[in-house]
């Protein structure tokens, strides 16, 4: 490999290294570091990372029964997501930057040196992200050791499996043969849903059992036989020549894959431009706030006409479109995530009042579904100018901006309250009225909170690359304050609830519409921040 | 129509403007010229209530920027020398945004004069993330014009944009300023200054080193070539720029 782009890596490598030190030594970044490591003295303390503390000890499984499901499943998985790749792949998957193109492209660099290169960079961040798994997973490996080499070679895998398999499918695309990829994949798949519905069916037999059965067949066997290496190295537990032997064939099928993937390359190239180009500007969009599954047409039927509803209007109507062109799939995603909890609640034998589920849904709604759904200020961080310069009221502009976001987080909630309303047991006809009732001011007031910290603090809405401390530093205290502001607000008007309880002792009727409104005037004050933080806005100054 | 009076803008404690006074009448077109970090962009970002002054007074078509920016904004148009569109709307969506924006009832009909005029009748169904740099700004222009702004504010309004589209844009800019619109050009290039403009100011440091007709800026370098007259403003001011000493 020419030395150049190796010196270029290390010059990389030194670069990211010394951008996280200065992330380090900001607030944030200090910040995240503090709740790391406090994360980790706990686990330490716990003993939860110690080498024969039990790995998924809620789940209940012992350290056999664990490697009994790694030995079925894991294989299973991996050969799964070959067959997505070669569904779903729209080019190879060594990504190149438009910098990297710009420069490396047309630089003295043989297309071999630049998938090492590539390749090389791949592994150093592979290897990090073993060295964060290696010590909650040496439980199953025996050390930290084979822990991270096992790791370690199973994310090269498949980093470069699904590489060789994309371009080896490109390469046969043109093949008349290739036309039966759909035929052949639902024939599969149905095959594999009958023997499923069977062995669910059937009382004596489990979907487990099927596929361990088929798994440990000779067949199973053959067809698994490069998976099974790699789920083998998580199961090497009888020292390190049993780590050395699997390690050593994981090692060969990494390098077969890395050399078809030179071979292929040549075939394949402009195609993977082409994807390079279709991947930078999704990831562009997403920096900009949009979805990675946004609309990737070029044309659309136009919508005549914006309604105006005082200003308003427009601003709403563009963010009700971007919800649907940029963000339908995520919003049908958690529409199905909510639609589910009742099951799982059920399922699981978890009330909704129980602490954990309290907590779960608190994060999903106040940290995941604002981190993936974004139709208001936050994914317009570069067009404030154009929302400065428009002859509309600050307010409208903010109520324009909020209104499409809380509509669609409360369409969840909806979701899940009616789901846990057929499901869960515990939640009647009265206490899902009084969710729904509720849970509209309190999504105001998340998203009035959301965008009042981005206004004031504006910054990108995507890490930049692993371990952006300063992006993770960030989330991290949105969190915290958004949770210690919605606590603060609930039980402001939980507070008043009783209060009016105690004071019109027969009746629930009216304390509670004590507290809806108290909740409701807190999220309206919110509101009214988030207008004070919109006018303050400078964009200047955001922009520098 | 377009009045500055004693503008100043600070950011922590960095004075980007200072002191700034000037007006641009009906049918006047004013360049701004100056080299980086003069305070060009700011005193547009200033007129159009994108950042709100320090000091002093602008008044757009009579109304105050601060104190009524809604009747100020709705008589002013802006282009920005990076125009930032929705990223999911169509080019003729911009156009409705805009009329819904500045409540513009029947503007169809216009809409449809201003994607002919600038070419873009066969992209109006296109989401303008696919269109190209000059083609954006081309959709910006269109929906600044839309509501017949009496103020019309460019920066660097030809980036981008072919020899064809420069053409056009500078058609444009002189029948709005002959309709009565009073524009504000903010550029880099000289000769568009030479071509269209009626006056000119030369900002260095936050500050106006030279404001008069553009015959009189001529004049007082005495060049035969109105462009190595330009030029010869341009580099004084950026001498002073050098040595600080203006």
């Amino acid at each position: 490999m020419d030395a150049t782009l190796l010196r270029l890596l290390a010059m990389r490598l030194r670069g990211a290294l010394r951008l996280r030190l200065m992330q380090v030594v900001s607030l944030r970044g200090a910040l995240v570091l503090v709740a790391l490591g406090g994360v980790l003295a706990l686990l330490i303390a716990s003993g939860d990372l110690a080498p024969d503390a039990p790995l998924f000890e809620m789940s209940g499984l012992d350290t056999e029964t664990l490697g009994n499901q790694i030995s079925t499943f894991m294989p299973f998985a991996l050969l799964g997501m070959t067959v997505l790749t070669v569904l779903l792949t729209t080019g190879p998957s060594f990504h190149f930057s438009p910098t990297e193109i710009n420069y490396l492209f047309v630089g003295p660099f043989s297309r071999r040196d630049l998938i090492l290169y590539k390749f090389i960079a791949y592994a150093t961040g592979a290897g990090l992200s073993a060295a964060l798994i290696a010590p909650f997973a040496q439980a199953q490996t025996g050390s930290v050791l084979s822990a991270f080499t096992a790791a370690f070679l199973t994310l090269l895998f498949v980093q470069l499996n699904s590489a060789a398999v994309g371009m080896a499918w490109q390469t046969l695309e043109r093949n008349r043969f290739a036309r039966l990829k759909w035929p052949v994949s639902a024939a599969v798949f149905a095959i594999a849903i009958i023997a499923m519905a069977h062995a669910w069916a059937a009382p004596d037999r489990t979907v487990y059992g099927l596929l361990s059965d088929v798994r440990h067949s000779w067949l199973g066997t053959a067809l698994l036989l490069p998976y099974i290496v790699f789920a083998e190295l998580f199961l090497a537990r009888a020292g390190l020549s049993d780590l050395a032997v699997w390690a050593i064939a994981a090692l060969l099928i990494n390098g077969v894959l890395l050399w078809a993937v030179i071979r292929l390359d040549g075939r394949t190239s402009e195609r993977s431009l082409k994807e390079v180009t279709r991947q930078s500007d999704r990831w562009e969009r997403m920096k900009q706030g949009g979805s990675f599954w946004a609309t990737e047409k070029a044309e659309i039927r136009s919508i005549p006409r914006a309604p105006r509803l005082g200003g308003l209007g427009p601003i709403a109507w563009r963010q009700s479109i971007k919800a649907v062109r940029n963000s339908a799939k995520v919003v049908a995603v958690f529409l199905a995530i909510a639609a589910a909890a009742g099951p799982l609640t059920a399922t699981f034998g978890i009330p909704i009042t129980d602490d954990r589920a309290l907590v779960m849904i608190l994060f999903f709604f106040a940290f995941i579904v604002p981190r993936s759904l974004i139709c208001d200020f936050r994914g317009d961080l570069s067009r404030m100018e154009t929302y400065k310069t428009l002859p509309i009221a600050p307010w409208r502009i903010c109520a324009g901006q909020l209104v499409v976001q809380v509509l669609l987080s409360y369409a969840v909630a909806l979701t899940m309250i009616l789901s846990l309303l057929l499901f869960e047991d515990r939640v009647g006809a009265a206490m899902a009225l009084a969710l729904a009732v509720f849970a509209l001011p309190l999504m105001l007031l998340i998203y009035a909170v959301e965008n009042t910290i981005f206004l004031l603090f504006p910054t990108k809405l995507v890490p930049m690359g692993r371990a952006d401390f300063e992006f993770l530093g960030r989330a991290m205290v949105e969190f915290i304050v958004k949770t210690v502001i919605i606590l603060v607000a609930v039980s402001v008007a939980v507070g008043v609830g009783v209060f009016a309880f105690v004071t019109l002792k027969p009746a629930w009727t009216l304390p509670a519409l004590a507290a809806w409104v108290t909740l409701s005037a807190i999220a309206g004050l919110a509101t009214r921040v988030l207008q004070t933080a919109f006018k303050r806005f400078v964009v200047a100054e955001a922009f520098e | 129509m377009l009045t500055v009076t004693n503008f100043s803008k600070n950011y922590s404690g960095f004075s980007a403007v200072r002191d700034l006074s000037f007006t641009v009448g009906p049918g006047q077109i004013l360049g701004l010229v100056g080299p980086n970090g003069a305070g060009k962009t700011t005193t547009l970002r200033a007129l159009c209530g994108i950042v709100p002054p320090t000091a002093g007074q602008i008044s757009i078509a009579g109304h105050d920027i601060v104190r009524t920016p809604i009747a100020a904004k709705r008589n002013l148009g802006y282009i920005p020398d990076d125009p930032r569109l929705f990223d999911t709307l169509t080019v003729w969506e911009h156009l409705a945004f805009t009329a819904a924006a500045y409540k513009v009832a029947a503007f169809e009909e216009r809409a449809e004069t201003l994607l002919g005029s600038f070419e873009l009748s066969h992209k109006r169904d296109t989401l303008v993330h696919n269109l190209s740099r000059g083609m954006r700004q081309k959709v910006a222009i269109a929906c600044a014009f839309l509501h017949d702004p009496k103020a019309i504010l460019f920066d660097e309004p030809l980036t981008g944009l072919d020899p064809q589209g420069i053409r056009g844009i500078q058609q444009a800019i002189r029948d709005r300023a002959q309709d009565g619109a009073a524009i504000i050009i903010s550029s880099h290039l000289l000769s568009l200054f030479e071509t269209l403009c009626t006056h000119l100011m030369g900002l260095n440091l936050g500050q106006c080193r030279r404001f008069g007709t553009m015959d009189d800026v001529l004049a007082e370098f005495g060049q035969s070539d109105s462009n190595s007259a330009l030029e010869a403003a341009y580099f004084t001011i950026t001498q002073d720029h050098m040595t600080g000493d203006a």
